[in-house]
């Protein structure tokens, strides 16, 4: 077999490894890929992807890992959320959850968004533009997490601060020491085994201790309170949860918005496109998540022999879901790798790939993405690019570190 | 065959996602108290609507009532 290497973290720096994935996504049946001491199977076709995702019950996310990475039995078990359950622990937790996150709940918080939005692209086309990853993408979903949440504003640095540590920690490498931030346990039983996650949960439970003493208009309260027919989120299942809102809630956007930026920069006819009928906003929307797909894969485990693709799956092999592949697939995308904000079908899988795991936040982070988009084209500005992008080492998330990005009236 | 039908929701596998309210608000409501899913009274989907709403539905809570009245 030729040596296709989609998996290693600085190939990253240079950008999604497109080739690598098409010429996978163009071998008959299945390709195993070398990881470690094993390998994972690399499922890149959008049919495919599907398939994995519509039969949790073959597919499990319980098993090993969702990363390509195992994790030892006690690891996992303690640092469990929502991503690494299978029905019927995943049922019972996600209704809890969902309860907070419908499509009428995240109308509620429009008017936040919006606040949010104005105030940082007035800042951003104050100062002429800058490092859009700075001054706009990033702090736009922490803020409204943070909002949503009931966290004050002056604390979203340190939990953006949290969050790059966590993302470090799914390429090169923590930076920090293992006793960072205060931290005592092992890093291998926390998430992304990082100590930044010890002073996420810390974070979470004084929210929590403080919405138990005295309830707010806000997520946490909404969280710590959610009860259907008497069950309730445990502590832990609670802490769990915030690490997750605040890491998922904000790197994913982020990326999406980055990457949104970026395409706009370089293909100004689709700006101009969407500047001269704002009714395509919606599309734009979409167009703009399929393309950045934030998140590059989530790996599922074989709960026991199958057959995917023609090609024959052990019990316990790793089953790798590349959602940035199945979203340039050309048997459904017509040509894939073009931007293009007038994609009226766009079935994309940066979401997931159509199964229960479907992102908590989808409705949330297309509202933060659309409202940006009518502010940018409300204010008749254009952006610029004026420096290659700095891309992150990692096959987890599509992230960019800095962005410098002009504003023309 | 086109066609109005009716749809139906399986309570034990909906985990209240809200994509299909998202998609007809008209035909699909969260319940407020278990945020489940349930389709209005009499409402009905032109089947080709129908099907593209039982596909995108992430936890295959959503099947059309085959024998619909009016389908």
């Amino acid at each position: 077999m030729t040596t296709i290497d989609i998996a290693t973290p600085s190939l990253y720096l240079d950008g999604i490894p497109h080739e690598g994935f098409t010429r996978i996504r163009e071998t008959e049946g299945l390709v195993w890929h070398p990881y470690g001491e094993s390998g994972f199977w690399a499922v890149t076709r959008h049919a495919d992807v599907r398939e994995v995702s519509r039969n949790p019950e073959v597919f499990s996310s319980a098993i090993g890992h969702t990363n390509l990475w195992d994790l030892e039995a006690d690891a996992l078990e303690i640092r469990r959320s929502l991503i690494d359950s299978d029905a019927p622990d995943h049922t019972r937790l996600r209704r809890l959850v969902s309860k907070v996150f419908t499509p009428k709940a995240t109308r509620g918080w429009e008017d936040t968004v919006r606040r949010i939005t104005t105030e940082l692209v007035d800042g951003f086309v104050a100062t002429g533009g800058g490092d859009w990853v700075e001054m706009l993408a990033a702090p736009l979903p922490i803020r409204v997490i943070m909002a949503i949440l009931g966290v004050p504003d002056e604390d979203a640095r340190y939990l953006v601060e949290l969050t790059d540590h966590l993302v470090e920690g799914t390429g090169a490498g923590s930076s920090l020491p293992d006793d960072a931030y205060g931290n005592t346990t092992p890093t291998r039983l926390l998430p992304f085994n990082s100590p930044a996650s010890h002073a996420l949960y810390e974070y979470a439970e004084r929210m929590r201790q403080l919405r138990l003493a005295e309830p707010a208009d806000d997520l946490v309260t909404g969280l710590v309170r959610a009860d259907i027919g008497g069950d309730r989120l445990s502590a832990a299942e609670y802490r769990n949860f915030f690490q997750l809102l605040v890491f998922a809630g904000n790197e994913t956007t982020r990326t999406a918005i980055i990457h949104g930026g970026l395409a706009f920069a370089q293909q100004p006819d689709q700006w101009d496109a969407l500047r001269g009928d704002p009714g395509l906003t919606g599309s734009a929307v979409e167009e703009v998540i399929r393309w950045a797909s934030p998140i590059l894969h989530m790996r599922r485990t074989a709960s026991r022999d199958t057959v995917l693709a023609g090609t024959a799956i052990a019990a316990g092999d790793k089953v790798v879901m590349w959602y940035a592949a199945a979203n340039r697939d050309p048997e459904v995308f017509d040509e894939p790798f073009r931007f293009d904000v007038t994609r009226s079908d766009n079935p994309h899988f940066a979401f997931g790939g159509g199964g229960p795991h479907f992102c908590l936040g989808a409705f949330l982070a297309k509202m933060e993405i659309q409202v940006l988009l009518e502010e940018m084209v409300g204010r008749g500005i254009r952006l610029e690019q004026r420096a290659e992008p700095v891309r992150l080492a990692s096959n987890f998330v599509h992230g960019v570190e800095s962005l410098q990005l002009g504003v023309m009236a | 065959m086109s066609g109005a039908v009716h749809l139906t929701v399986d309570l034990d596998r909906c985990i209240g996602i809200g994509q299909c309210e998202m998609l007809e608000p008209e035909v699909f409501r969260l319940d407020d108290e278990d945020g489940i899913s349930r389709v209005a009274d009499g409402a009905t989907l032109d089947r080709a609507r129908a099907a593209e709403v039982v596909e995108r539905c992430p936890s295959m809570a959503i099947s059309i009532v085959e024998d619909s009245p009016s389908g």
